[in-house]
């Protein structure tokens, strides 16, 4: 028994130590120290203001409060690709439903119980539409989501763009901004770390729906058989278009709702153009990818990425590196577990291969 | 004497199976050797053992008398081995030569020699008699020339020694014989070859000596000419098969599938499928003979809603679902057995059980209001694994690791399960062993006898003789013939499948 149990920790430890994502951050720390190194910093310091500004005091709030908007996007994408739809629209999805989400949490009076939940609703719904347009484009019209969510994401700025400027501008104030959200209508914050937004909740409650959806319904079934292979699931008469949509959907609901977390928990102003600076959907793009569109580890490797890029601020106010290191990092990591990844594969040897594959494979 | 090739105790174990157990292997310079055992036995592996496509856990490898270990296919090749594996391993865009010479490429100040590569394959070809276009493209080949192709490139690379894996399972019967004839004259030049099938026949044919495996043991190693077919079977099975008998006879009832000018245009605007016309009635198998790529394939994926039909009607127990999807074809009462059991019929990426429940997953029993009754999905899973034999180290692992025939297996088991008033079973016995295909063809008589309609598509013409209670002919995408079993034989329907009745009816 304990023998058995000894094994397997033994096991588990040894595939995590082989494992490309071990091996893939152990490299990319490398290469960052060897950077600051050869810069002329220390790096030793650099990484300890790196992991103490990201885990300890106000550093460990803004982690967390970082992780919403890093692991709600890498969801969100990570329902599409695990259908095999290549769903690059979360920036749109994010930015449009969170100007709706926004415009109700100003215009629409009422209580916070009602108007928080209302505006998240909005924002849920005007994401979902954007998600809705590139799904029928491609069930209906034949053209690829790849392209079309893509270029929406343009559309979406250009709307909300002008909708700041000259529809909802606040002249108070020098931006070219929206009104402040007002106090009622903010998502609460949690009496912990000094105060968390309520959103994170909502991030786990996502994470483990998403969980249990995919180990045990038919919707999750459906939706990872056709992104494994989407002939076999047509023919085991699952309906492609339809589930097509519905991820679009979804997605595209879960990027309005972190749209509108972002305004009504973070910036409390909609900005022109500043949603999108911090890149969420991008990072949380790599993020489904390092995870392999699985939900727990999009929650694990979120909250590391979010911790990379917090550390990375508090090095370069502590210890003068530039906070680009993390991004470097992060680029790093992202190119060397595809690098491992695709080297596994070709070592793999493979008995019997479908027609389809061996198409693409050469020679031994 | 020493033998061309030697394995001695050979061991592969897989997580929950024994792959391969101590399994010696002796085969003599120019000989034909047919290996042959039940689905699972480990012929797969064990060929990809001694091509270095992955370590034995035990064992070594003898190549004339000097012991060799492969790291990887790259070692085995320089060491004078070749493999065609059961699917092709070809760049669809290039051309025959291209493929054959790829990284071993005549070269003339510095520069690829296309004219060099194209001359030295063409007389490799001409040699054994292997008729290929070294210049055509590999994409526009079918499947008999690709595997001439792949022939090409073992003996381009000097293979003394070929290993066919499975070659004749897709193979029509003319292109069986003509592959035959090239493993002669390779015999017959010195070279050694090695086979694998499941077809006893083939083994009478053309082998010299047979080993058979059994549940990854080798259990004997007969010369070919002092055994016959019973007592391989025995080897193999531990018990005597009998294959020739005819199914009995049964009184058809109502048409359940009722097809009217249905006609599919292919690729170039050109009908492939010519205004088919037919019924399915329940309580009867109706066979389709042809020879591959008269329509057979085209006229099975219009009749299940893969692709569209250009104009007809079709009607399942008296619905009409020309127009119907996939989804909405089953549930009016349809399952379906592809031909294609890796690129369509299985989930390579998904797990055994998953596959098992593609299709089944949406009935009443596995799940409710859209969540899996996990328990129920399990006794799904171990009734078809059991009742079908299918032998799997662990239904949760993934399915790309069962041998060839178990996917089949998983295959038929999952789409008979259905219970459809119509089946439709396109090759059902591909890739089987004889205690398999004897076992699913009772299945299907079964089905027949509860009331079922079966169409069959099979390039094996004894089983649509032995199974069907009508044979219709393809020709060209048409129907040209329907025949009753009971007044025909093998060479008949060969005339009709070639179109000869016609031109006799012409002259
Ligand atoms: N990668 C693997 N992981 C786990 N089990 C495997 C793996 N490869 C093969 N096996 C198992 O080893 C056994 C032998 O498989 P193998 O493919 O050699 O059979 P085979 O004799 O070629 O059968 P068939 O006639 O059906 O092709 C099977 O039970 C199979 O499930
Ligand atoms: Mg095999």
């Amino acid at each position: 028994m304990l023998e058995r149990v000894l094994n397997g920790v033994g096991d588990m430890s040894r595939r995590a130590v082989r494992s490309p994502v071990t091996f893939s951050l152990l490299f990319a720390f490398a290469l960052a120290a060897a950077i600051v190194a050869v810069t002329g910093g220390d790096p030793l310091a650099a990484g300890g203001e790196m992991f103490t500004g990201a885990v300890t005091g106000s550093g460990l709030r803004n982690t967390l409060g970082r992780s919403v908007p890093i692991i709600g996007m890498a969801l969100a994408v990570s329902i599409a690709f695990r259908s095999g739809i290549i769903n690059l629209g979360g920036e749109g999805q994010m930015v449009i439903g969170g100007l709706a989400g926004t415009i109700v949490a100003i215009y629409v009076p009422g209580p916070g119980y009602v108007i928080v939940p209302l505006a998240m609703l909005a924002g849920a719904v005007v994401g979902a539409v954007w998600g809705l347009l590139p799904a029928y484009g491609q069930t209906w019209l034949r053209l690829p989501i790849l392209i079309t969510s893509l270029l929406l994401n343009y559309v979406a700025r250009a709307i909300t763009g002008y909708l700041v400027r000259f529809q909802l501008l606040d002249d108070a104030v020098t931006l070219t901004s929206t009104r402040q959200v007002p106090e009622t209508a903010r998502m609460p914050k949690m009496p912990i770390f000094g105060g968390v937004s309520l959103s994170l909740i909502l991030v786990i409650v996502l994470v483990a729906l998403l969980w249990m959806v995919y180990t045990r319904s038919v919707a999750g079934y459906e939706s990872q058989m056709t992104g494994f292979n989407m002939r076999s699931a047509r023919y085991g008469g699952i309906d492609v278009e339809q589930r097509t949509v519905q991820v679009m959907v979804v997605a595209g609901a879960i990027g309005g709702l972190i749209g509108t977390h972002l305004i009504i928990g973070e910036a409390l102003r909609f900005i022109d153009g500043e949603l999108v600076l911090a890149g969420f959907a991008w990072t949380g793009l790599l993020v489904s990818l390092l995870a392999v569109n699985r939900p727990i580890p999009i929650f694990i490797t979120g909250m590391f990425f979010s911790a990379l890029q917090i550390g990375g601020l508090a090095m370069q106010r502590n210890a003068g590196v530039s906070w680009r290191l993390s991004q470097v990092l992060q680029a790093v990591v992202i190119v060397a577990v595809a690098c491992r990844l695709a080297i596994r594969r070709g070592e793999r040897p493979s008995t019997e291969v479908s027609d389809a594959e061996s198409a693409a494979v050469g020679e031994v | 004497m020493t033998f061309e090739l030697e394995l001695r105790g050979i061991t592969k174990r897989y997580p929950g199976v024994l792959a391969n157990d101590a399994v010696d292997l002796a085969v003599r310079p120019a000989e034909i050797h047919a290996i042959v055992g039940e689905n699972g036995a480990g012929k797969t592996t064990l060929m990809s053992l001694l091509y270095g496509l992955f370590p034995p856990d035990e064992g070594d490898i003898f190549i004339r008398g000097e012991r060799v270990e492969f790291s990887s296919a790259l070692d085995a090749i320089a060491a004078g081995l070749g493999m065609v594996h059961q699917s092709f391993k070809l760049f669809p865009t290039l051309s025959v030569a291209e493929n054959v010479v790829f990284r071993q490429e005549p070269r003339r100040r510095g520069l690829i020699d296309r004219v060099a590569a194209v001359a030295r394959v063409r007389d490799l070809a001409d040699r054994y008699g292997l008729a290929v276009d070294p210049e055509a493209a590999v994409e526009d080949l079918p499947v008999g020339v690709l595997q001439r192709v792949e022939i090409l490139k073992a003996l381009y690379r000097d293979a003394q020694v070929l290993i066919l894996d499975e070659p004749t399972a897709v193979l029509t019967p003319q292109e069986r014989d003509q592959l035959f004839e090239v493993i002669r004259r390779l015999r017959d030049a010195g070279r050694t070859v090695i086979f694998i099938t499941h077809k006893l026949g083939e083994v009478m044919a053309i082998s010299d000596r047979v080993t058979v495996l059994r549940n990854g043991r080798a259990v004997a190693d007969l010369v070919t000419a002092e055994t016959d077919p019973a007592e391989i079977t025995l080897h193999m099975t531990g018990r005597a098969v009998d294959l020739d008998r005819r199914a009995p006879e049964h009184q058809p009832d109502q048409a359940v599938l009722e097809v009217e000018n249905l006609t599919v245009l292919g690729g170039h605007g050109r009908a492939v499928v010519k205004d088919a016309g037919f019924q399915v009635r329940s309580g009867e198998i109706v066979g389709i003979a042809g020879v591959a790529g008269n329509g057979q394939s085209e006229l099975i994926e219009a009749l299940c809603g893969l692709t569209e039909a250009d104009t007809g009607a079709v009607m399942l127990s008296g619905r009409d679902i020309t127009t119907a999807d996939v989804a909405g074809r089953r549930a009016a009462g349809l399952a379906y057995i592809p031909e294609d059991r890796y690129g369509v019929g299985t989930i390579r990426r998904a797990s055994v059980s998953e596959n098992l429940l593609i299709g089944h997953h949406r009935e009443e029993t596995v799940q409710r209001r859209g969540w899996f009754d996990r328990g129920a999905v399990a006794r799904l899973t171990r009734r078809l694994v059991e009742v079908f034999d299918i032998k799997t180290g662990s239904v949760s692992g993934p399915v790309s690791t069962l041998s060839g025939g178990n996917l089949q297996k998983v295959v038929v088991a999952r789409e008979m399960e259905h219970r459809t008033p119509l089946l439709i079973a396109e090759q059902p016995t591909r890739g089987l062993d004889i205690g398999a295909i004897e076992f699913v063809h009772s299945q299907l008589i079964r089905y027949r006898d509860q009331g079922g309609a079966v169409l069959m598509v099979s390039a094996e013409l004894s089983e649509i003789l032995a199974l069907s209670t009508r044979i219709l002919v393809m020709f060209e995408g048409s129907i040209v013939a329907t025949l009753d079993p009971r007044t025909v034989d093998e060479p008949e329907v060969g005339l009709y499948m070639t179109g000869a009745h016609l031109e006799a009816a012409v002259a």
